[in-house]
C-alpha cells in the first residue's frame, strides 16, 4: 500500500514513458542513420561529361565549394580528358576518366551528380541518361539545339524526381539578383520598362586547331556523330551540333530578359546571315526584336550578336524606363545604373544601400590628385554653347550598383545547385524555367530563316 | 593742373594699389581655404587638409615627408600674414620678396611631382608677385613705408 503510494510513476506517466521509449528504439537506427548521413552530406560526388573549354570552366568554380569530389570525367577526345584528369588530381580529386558517359554512370556507383558541358546537341542525350541513372543534373546551356530535346530533359528530371539545373548562371549572380529583386521589380526604380536592348560583339576570331598527333579517328568520330575533327573541334558553327551565336552568347542575355521581366515573348522577330565568316554554317551577325507583355504593358526588346567586330561596348543587357535605366553585364566596367533628370532623387536609395554614388569612373567626382584637398569645385565640363538643343533632352545622372561578385561567375551558379542537392533549397534555372528560354532563344532561328514575325502561344512555353 | 594731375607717378601708384590689393586678397583667401573642410573652418582641417598635402608630395616624389609637413603645416599661417600684410600695406616690399619666394617654393613642389598645370598656374602668381615688386616704389595708401 505504501509502496503503490510513494511510487512516483503513475499508471499514466508509465504509459506515456513507456511509449516515448518505444518510439525512440523504434526511431533509433533511422537516428544513427541519419547522424552517420549528417556527418557524410557534406560530401557531394561529381562527375563531369564534357572536358572543354566549359568543363574546365565549371571544373574550376567547383572545386572551391567545400565538399564537392569529383569521382570521375568523360570526354571522347583523350588530349581534354587528361587535361582535366590531371587539373583535379592537382587539387587531391581521383576522378576516373572515361570516353562513354554510359560506361561512367554503370560502373562509378556513388557518384550523386553530373555536370554536363557538351556540345548542345549531346545535352538531351547526356542529361536524360544521367537522369535516369538516378543522378542529379547540372547542365550548360543552351539546353538543347531543338525544342524536342530540351522538352525531354524537363520530363525526364519530372518522371526521375531529380533535380535539373541549367547553366543561365547569371541568375545566381548576386549583381543580378539585387537588379532584379531591389532595384527593377521591388523598389522600381526605372519606373515603367518601356524597352530593353541587349548584344555581345566579339571580334573575329580564328577557328579552333588541334595538335596533328592528337587527332580522333574519323570512324571514332563518327559514332559519337561528328564528321570531322574540324567540325568536332568548332562545333558551334555548325547546325547540326549548335543552334549558333544567338544560342551561344544570346541565351544568357535572353534569358535575362525573361526572368528580369517575369514574361515570355509574345512575338519574334529576326534578320541575320553568314555575312563574313567562309567556315561557319550558323550567323556571324544576327539582330532580333521580342515583344514581352507585362503587367505594367509591353516591352520591346531588341538582341544583336556580332562575331566580327568587338565594336560597340562589349556584351551587356540594358533594360531602359521612363524613370532610369539599367546597364547590366557580367563584367562589373561594362555596368551601370542612370537616373533620369524628371526621376525623384535617389539619395535614400543610396542611403539604403539599394544604389551607390559612383567613386570612379562615370558619374564620379573628377579625380583628386594625392596633394589636392578634397570637395573643390573645379571649373571646366562642357561650355554652354555644347549644351543640348530643343529636341535633346536633359542627361542622365550615373549610378552604382552596389553589390559586387567576388568569385568565378558560374560558382554561385554550381554553388545553388549544391544546396539544392543537400538541402532542398530551390534551383535559380530548373529545367521548366530554362525551357522557356530554350524555346524564346530557338525561334530567332525560325525567324530569321521564315524571315516573318512569328507568333509565341503560352502552353509553347511549358514542356 | 592736368599734366600734374596725370602724371606717371599717380597713374603706377593706382596700378601698384590694384595689384597689392588682388595679391593681399587672393594670399588670404589662399591661407583661408586651407582651414576649410566640408564647409565649416578648423585647425583640425587644416592639418588634415595640409597632411594630405605633404603626404601625397612625398608619396610621388623624392622630398622627404618631413620636409613637406615642415612646408605644408607652415604655409597657410604664411599666406594669411602675407595677406593681411599686403592688405593693409605694412613692410610691402619685404613681403612682396617672401610671397614671391613662397610661391616659388610651392611651384617646386608641384615641378617635382611633374604637375605642369599646377606649375603654370602658380607661375602666373610669381609674374604678378615681380610686376608688384617691380612697382612697389609707388606704394601708397600703406600703413607703413619701406
Amino acid at each position: 500500500m505504501s509502496d503503490v503510494n510513494s511510487s512516483p510513476v503513475s499508471r499514466r506517466d508509465f504509459i506515456g514513458t513507456g511509449a516515448k521509449l518505444g518510439a525512440f528504439l523504434a526511431a533509433a537506427p533511422y537516428v544513427a542513420r541519419g547522424a552517420a548521413g549528417a556527418a557524410k552530406a557534406d560530401q557531394l560526388n561529381v562527375a563531369l561529361i564534357g572536358c572543354g573549354e566549359q568543363g574546365r570552366i565549371l571544373t574550376n568554380a567547383a572545386l572551391p565549394i567545400p565538399g564537392v569530389r569529383f569521382k570521375a570525367v568523360c570526354d571522347i577526345w583523350p588530349y581534354n580528358l587528361t587535361r582535366t584528369e590531371r587539373l583535379l588530381k592537382k587539387f587531391g580529386h581521383e576522378a576516373r576518366p572515361f570516353e562513354d558517359y554510359r560506361e561512367m554512370l554503370s560502373s562509378v556507383s556513388d557518384i550523386d551528380a553530373v555536370i554536363i558541358a557538351t556540345p548542345d546537341f549531346m545535352h538531351a542525350e547526356h542529361t536524360n541518361a544521367a537522369l535516369r541513372a538516378g543522378k542529379h543534373v547540372y547542365c550548360e546551356k543552351l539546353m538543347s539545339n531543338t525544342v524536342e530535346g530540351a522538352r525531354s530533359m524537363v520530363v525526364t528530371a519530372r518522371e526521375t524526381k531529380k533535380l535539373l539545373q541549367l547553366g543561365h548562371q547569371r541568375r545566381s549572380n548576386p549583381r543580378y539578383q539585387h537588379a532584379r529583386d531591389r532595384i527593377l521589380n521591388g523598389d522600381r526604380l526605372l519606373g515603367r520598362v518601356t524597352n530593353i536592348s541587349g548584344q555581345w560583339h566579339r571580334a573575329v576570331s580564328d577557328d579552333y586547331g588541334y595538335p596533328a598527333n592528337q587527332a580522333i579517328v574519323e570512324a571514332k568520330l563518327g559514332k559519337y556523330g561528328y564528321a570531322n575533327m574540324h567540325e568536332f573541334r568548332n562545333w558551334r558553327w555548325f547546325k547540326r551540333y549548335a543552334g549558333g551565336p544567338m544560342s551561344d552568347l544570346g541565351a544568357h542575355q535572353i534569358d535575362m530578359y525573361n526572368w528580369m521581366l517575369g514574361s515570355n515573348p509574345r512575338s519574334c522577330m529576326a534578320s541575320g546571315g553568314t555575312d563574313y565568316y567562309k567556315t561557319h554554317e550558323w550567323f556571324d551577325n544576327a539582330i532580333a526584336i521580342f515583344e514581352f507583355p507585362t503587367k505594367d504593358g509591353m516591352v520591346r526588346a531588341s538582341y544583336q550578336v556580332l562575331t566580327t567586330t568587338s565594336a560597340g561596348g562589349g556584351y551587356h543587357e540594358y533594360f531602359m524606363g521612363d524613370e532610369g535605366a539599367l546597364k547590366l553585364s557580367e563584367n562589373p566596367k561594362y555596368t551601370k545604373l542612370y537616373r533620369e533628370a524628371r526621376a525623384p532623387e535617389w539619395d535614400q536609395w543610396v542611403a539604403k544601400g539599394i544604389v551607390a554614388s559612383p567613386t570612379s569612373g562615370e558619374g564620379a567626382p573628377a579625380a583628386v590628385k594625392p596633394w589636392e584637398k578634397v570637395g573643390v569645385k573645379k571649373l571646366g565640363g562642357p561650355s554652354k554653347s555644347a549644351g543640348v538643343d530643343v529636341r535633346e533632352t536633359a542627361a542622365l545622372s550615373a549610378w552604382d550598383i552596389p553589390v559586387t561578385l567576388d568569385k568565378a561567375i558560374h560558382q554561385p551558379h554550381l554553388e545553388n545547385f549544391v544546396d539544392a542537392v543537400r538541402k532542398g533549397t530551390p534551383l535559380s534555372c530548373p529545367g521548366e524555367s530554362a525551357f522557356a528560354t530554350a524555346v524564346t532563344v530557338l525561334k530567332i532561328n525560325e525567324a530569321i530563316a521564315a524571315q516573318k514575325t512569328l507568333m509565341f502561344k503560352p502552353e509553347d512555353f511549358v514542356a | 593742373m592736368n599734366e600734374q594731375s596725370s602724371s606717371p607717378r599717380t597713374e603706377y601708384g593706382y596700378a601698384f594699389l590694384i595689384l597689392r590689393l588682388w595679391l593681399g586678397l587672393r594670399a588670404l583667401f589662399a591661407g583661408l581655404e586651407k582651414f576649410e573642410s566640408k564647409g565649416s573652418y578648423s585647425f583640425a582641417a587644416y592639418y588634415e587638409n595640409m597632411g594630405r598635402m605633404a603626404t601625397g608630395i612625398s608619396g610621388a616624389s623624392f622630398l622627404p615627408l618631413w620636409s613637406t609637413k615642415l612646408f605644408a603645416f607652415s604655409i597657410g599661417y604664411l599666406l594669411l600674414v602675407f595677406g593681411l600684410t599686403l592688405l593693409l600695406g605694412i613692410k610691402t616690399r619685404l613681403t612682396l620678396v617672401a610671397h614671391g619666394l613662397l610661391y616659388v617654393a610651392l611651384s617646386f613642389g608641384l615641378m617635382v611631382v611633374q604637375e605642369a598645370e599646377g606649375v603654370a598656374w602658380l607661375g602666373m602668381h610669381v609674374v604678378l608677385t615681380v610686376g608688384a615688386l617691380l612697382l612697389v616704389r609707388y606704394n601708397r595708401f600703406a600703413v607703413t613705408r619701406d
